[in-house]
């Protein structure tokens, strides 16, 4: 089933985007085959951590400079990504950290049990990674908007200060906002659907819902993906307009 | 600036409030909740899996306090088991709350992390968007709100997909009037999003009927009480929706935005300014979803390898549900590209665009 989706997605993508289509459907080829090899050298041993922050930073390159070219736009993005990365994993770190948000909660204990769980592995570093990872998607996704729109701007009003690029820069940001953040309310209603049913017919409380394991869990990857969009609307706002005001980059 | 330090003021209140009332809620659970006062680790024996992997586990001797209910006050002693992995123990630590069931350990209290997030992110999207991120707060919580009420209301789930799109029916309606208020860029909005949902829903269903399911395999569903195919495709429609909605806000917008410029403007430039957004947000769109979902595999896929399990055998097993829901979440974007556009540019050209 998943090759003939697989199949209809390239072909669709084609027809609708050309040869930005097939860039992009490269790109996520190239993107997959890089996460499986963090979820490979994570479970050979090395720091899941250290990984996903690497592993993240590779992946937003090639999605940047790869898809996007290497200008003004994705120069800035890149550094505003690199920031946001920096800053929210010692956060992620932190918070999964009191709330013990390593391993399984006892819900999926069905799904696991034909393994040992003799793994000799820290599994609390690997929920650190999973958030990680799993905000990159939607940061890039801010940050390129915001640098695009940007540049736009300042091609149509040379004369704009760099304070006035900011402030469009920050409206631009609000926009892509309010809807990134309903497309990754619904992915992570999506994903949470089942167990939600599964707590209603378990006849879980409200209380016991908001203490699972498993829903803190997905709580904490989407609430950081958010905080991630959130986070990069000043930061690629002021690089950007920062670049621009000085003419940085101009020739790439 | 006086208005906008009321508006700090009320936020800054509510936000303190739901954080002690969380940190103070006791009284509201039916469970025992204990707090950790002293706490001694005590190793036992290591044991080794087929890969030769060493894992050490102890026994945490757990002395605390009762917190509610009738044994308040009480002091209570408790074994736990640890592992240095913890994939299924916790390790807890002093000061920590746990939830009893019948004198064991259920839970750690978790709500006030959980609301400590939530506030922190309120802060940070009202400090940053400003009334903006106050209405995108709005349709979030409503949203939640009204997914939660919905799943609750239905008690025998044999009509989960009727929910399901009775519920996509009004998440639509209200977050685009949320976010665009009452004008015809909204209508042709909400058009596209119900017809992207449907296409996309016709689509998934001839694949299903062709396929009949080959290459997924349900067993990360299989504690469901209800078939886990109909779960799955409730759960997928669902979990592309915000993507759907997004490509089609993104079009509405835009068009709305460049018809007020050009009254004018002939249906073929609109249709090329069109598939020119389109293919600017597909990619990145595309990969928001692909690393929300398919990160959620990294737990499972270390436990698998870390047993000796293949990495083509862990693809074919555990991980297709998540690339199933990923690739038909994709699809969604991709299609409602240009059925926005042919929607919007249909609904939105026929005249004024803000009445």
């Amino acid at each position: 089933m998943n090759k003939l989706l697989i199949i209809i997605l390239l072909i669709l993508m084609v027809i609708v985007g050309g040869k930005r289509g097939i860039k992009s459907f490269l790109s996520l080829c190239i993107n997959f085959f890089l996460l499986i090899i963090i979820f490979y050298f994570t479970s050979l041993g090395l720091n899941p951590i250290v990984l996903s922050i690497l592993g993240s930073l590779v992946i937003s390159y090639i999605v940047l400079f790869f898809v996007n070219g290497k200008n003004i736009k994705t120069i800035s993005s890149m550094i505003s990504v690199i920031i946001v990365l920096i800053i929210l994993s010692l956060g992620i770190f932190i918070i999964s950290d009191y709330m013990l948000l390593g391993g399984f909660g006892f819900e999926s204990f069905e799904e696991i049990n034909m393994f040992s769980y003799d793994i000799d592995f820290k599994m609390i570093d690997v929920t650190v990674a999973l958030v990680i990872i799993g905000l990159v998607g939607a940061t890039i996704d801010t940050g390129i908007a915001i640098s695009t729109a940007l540049f736009e701007i300042k091609e149509n009003n040379p004369l704009l200060t760099r304070k006035e690029m900011y402030k469009s820069g920050m409206n631009v940001g609000k926009d892509v906002l309010a809807t990134t953040s309903n497309t990754l309310l619904f992915a992570f209603i999506g994903e949470f659907m089942t167990l939600l049913i599964y707590f209603y017919s378990c006849n879980y409380s409200f209380f016991d819902i908001m203490n699972a394991k498993v829903f803190a869990s997905e709580f904490i990857k989407i609430i950081f993906s958010a905080i991630g969009c959130i986070l990069i609307m000043p930061i690629s706002s002021y690089i950007t307009s920062y670049f621009l005001s000085k003419g940085l980059f101009k020739d790439k | 600036m006086k208005k906008r330090i009321i508006k700090y003021l009320i936020l800054f209140i509510l936000s303190l409030g739901s954080l002690v009332f969380f940190n103070n809620n006791h009284f509201l659970y039916k469970k025992d909740i204990v707090k950790i006062q002293k706490l001694e680790t005590i190793e036992k024996s290591s044991s080794f899996n087929n890969l030769g992997l060493e894992e050490k586990y102890s026994v945490q001797k757990i002395t605390a306090i009762y917190l509610n209910n009738k044994n308040k006050g009480k002091i209570i002693t408790i074994e736990n088991e640890i592992t240095t992995s913890s994939v299924v123990s916790e390790t807890y630590r002093i000061n920590d709350e746990l939830i009893m069931k019948n004198n064991n350990i259920e839970n750690l209290k978790r709500d006030k992390y959980i609301a400590l997030m939530s506030v922190i992110f309120v802060l940070v999207i009202t400090i940053v968007g400003d009334i903006k991120g106050i209405l995108t707060i709005s349709t979030v919580v409503l949203n939640s709100i009204i997914f939660y009420l919905g799943l609750k209301l239905l008690n025998n789930y044999d009509n989960l997909i009727l929910l399901c799109f009775i519920e996509t029916l009004i998440f639509t309606i209200t977050t685009l009037i949320i976010t665009n208020g009452l004008k015809r860029k909204t209508y042709a909005g909400i058009l596209s999003v119900i017809a992207s949902v449907l296409v996309l829903s016709l689509i998934t269903t001839i694949i299903i009927l062709i396929t009949k399911y080959e290459g997924v395999s349900f067993t990360g569903m299989e504690f469901l009480t209800i078939p886990p195919e109909q779960a799955f495709i409730a759960s997928i429609i669902l979990g592309g929706l915000g993507a759907i909605m997004d490509v089609c806000i993104t079009i509405s917008s835009t068009f709305a935005e460049l018809i007020e410029k050009d009254k004018n403007i002939s249906k073929k430039a609109l249709i090329k300014s069109g598939r020119e957004i389109g293919k600017d947000i597909m990619g990145t769109m595309i990969n928001v979803i692909f690393f929300t979902y398919l990160s959620s595999g990294l737990p499972t896929f270390v436990l698998a390898i870390r047993n000796g399990y293949s990495v083509s055998n862990y693809l074919q097993t555990n991980y297709t549900l998540e690339i199933t829901r990923f690739l038909i979440g994709a699809l969604g974007i991709v299609i409602a590209i240009p059925i926005s556009i042919y929607i919007c540019e249909k609904v939105l050209l026929r005249g004024e665009v803000n009445e």
